[in-house]
């Protein structure tokens, strides 16, 4: 009797529990666990027109670069396209946050010259005269590279997308805290609604210039 | 002998930190990595006192067009926990704030949630403020802290939090308000707020019951 009786008790306590779950739409924070990543996107081959693409090389100053692993391992790779990029006279335009200043870049990939330079958060547009410059050399597509994924990649690809700029991603020379970070925003850059349909994902290798 | 106790640890920790992406040495590109990688744990959720005088409600594109069976079942999901919000910060006196993009105007916003005329409304793509005198009309009412809700998480909930955070506003984002009914674009538009750089410092996690006026 006492055994029926928890057991119809167990039973009220399932049924009300699932009615519970149905009646409150789930937060995203209760289905945690059960997101999978979405596929990958396609990465593509991009070939540069100099006279009309900028590479932007975001945020790659000691104190944040250093503090990344991932970014630290990508400088190599932003060094050869920086290279690449020279070679063939693309614009460079170097980007920091504010207070640290241009001398902050890290030597692999240090400036020479005079390289336009912005100082903002993670839009690099906001406070900055970004646009008036890319717009003054007849710039329609901006390569980006630097760090982070989450931070000034994704914010800046999506605003110059917003104005109307071309955006093709490096993938192997952008870096984040995390392979989650960097995950979703190569996900978000080609599947973000309005952004996807003006940007690209690339690699150093797939990239001619 | 020799104990292999602190070469087995850091073995150990060898494959925590490589399992975690933290470790320097890096696949070519993370689509290399894409198949091993583990979505962060998740943020969170803090309640809220929320303060009627300068806090303002951003009723985010609850449009027929991004909301609906077809492809905004999640969004059409948040309709109800979008109204008690509203209801309760139109009790308050709370400014309400409304958007919606490209051609879309206040008629294509859905009824149960739709302006009841003289609120300030505002169009443009993903982040509010570009393009717009959002921040004026913000500005100009003394406002500190916005409230984010609408459709899409990853769209204009995720930019226009963004943007607000990084012109100085204080950010509340009830998960339960915002949507994408892609679950990987939702749940990484939740991370990126509580963890990007600068943004993630000013904008706070909640649910709509957890927000008290």
């Amino acid at each position: 009797m006492k055994r029926e009786k928890l057991l119809l008790a167990f039973a009220m306590a399932v049924t009300v529990g699932i009615g519970t779950s149905q009646l409150h739409a789930a937060s995203i924070i209760d289905e945690w666990a059960s997101v999978k990543a979405a596929p990958p996107p396609p990465v593509k081959e991009v070939t540069v027109d100099p006279k009309t693409t900028a590479l932007v090389m975001a945020d790659f100053v000691q104190p944040i670069c250093s503090r990344y692993p991932r970014c630290m391992a990508s400088l190599p790779v932003a060094k050869k396209v920086l290279d690449a990029a020279r070679a063939a006279k693309v614009l460079v335009v170097y980007t920091s946050i504010p207070k640290v200043p241009i001398s902050a870049v890290v030597a692999d990939v240090a400036p020479n010259g005079d390289a336009p330079f912005v100082q903002s958060f993670t839009d690099k547009f906001l406070t900055t005269d970004l646009e008036k410059i890319l717009k003054d050399h007849g710039i329609t597509t901006l390569l980006m590279t630097g760090v982070s994924s989450n931070g000034a990649i994704i914010e800046t690809s999506s605003e110059a997308a917003l104005r109307g700029f071309n955006v093709d991603v490096v993938l192997d020379a952008t870096s984040a805290a995390t392979t989650y970070a960097e995950q979703f925003v190569a996900w978000q850059l080609v599947n973000g609604p309005v952004i996807a349909s003006h940007i690209t994902l690339t690699t150093s290798d797939k990239l001619k210039f | 002998m020799k104990s292999t106790r602190p070469l087995m640890a850091a073995i150990a920790l060898t494959a925590a930190l490589s399992a975690a992406g933290i470790l320097s040495a890096r696949a070519a590109n993370v689509i290399d990595d894409w198949a091993n990688i583990q979505a962060a744990p998740p943020p969170t959720l803090q309640p809220v006192t929320v303060d009627a005088k300068t806090t303002a409600l951003l009723m985010l594109d609850f449009l027929h067009s991004n909301c609906n069976s077809e492809h905004g079942k999640r969004c059409i999901a948040s309709l109800p926990i979008a109204k008690k919000l509203l209801d309760e910060a139109r009790a308050n006196h709370l400014l309400v704030v409304y958007s919606a993009y490209g051609k879309n105007t206040e008629k294509d916003i859905w009824d149960q949630v739709a302006p009841t005329g003289g609120e300030p409304f505002v169009v443009s793509f993903l982040d509010k403020f570009i393009g717009t005198d959002l921040n004026k009309i913000l500005k100009d009412k003394g406002i500190k802290t916005v409230i984010v809700v609408g459709s899409a998480a990853n769209g204009a909930a995720f930019g226009t939090a963004s943007g607000a955070a990084q012109r100085g506003y204080s950010v509340i984002v009830p998960v339960d308000g915002i949507s994408s009914d892609n679950l990987f674009a939702e749940q990484s538009a939740v991370w990126n707020m509580a963890n990007a750089p600068v943004i993630s410092s000013k904008i706070t996690l909640t649910t709509v019951d957890m927000m008290k006026f």
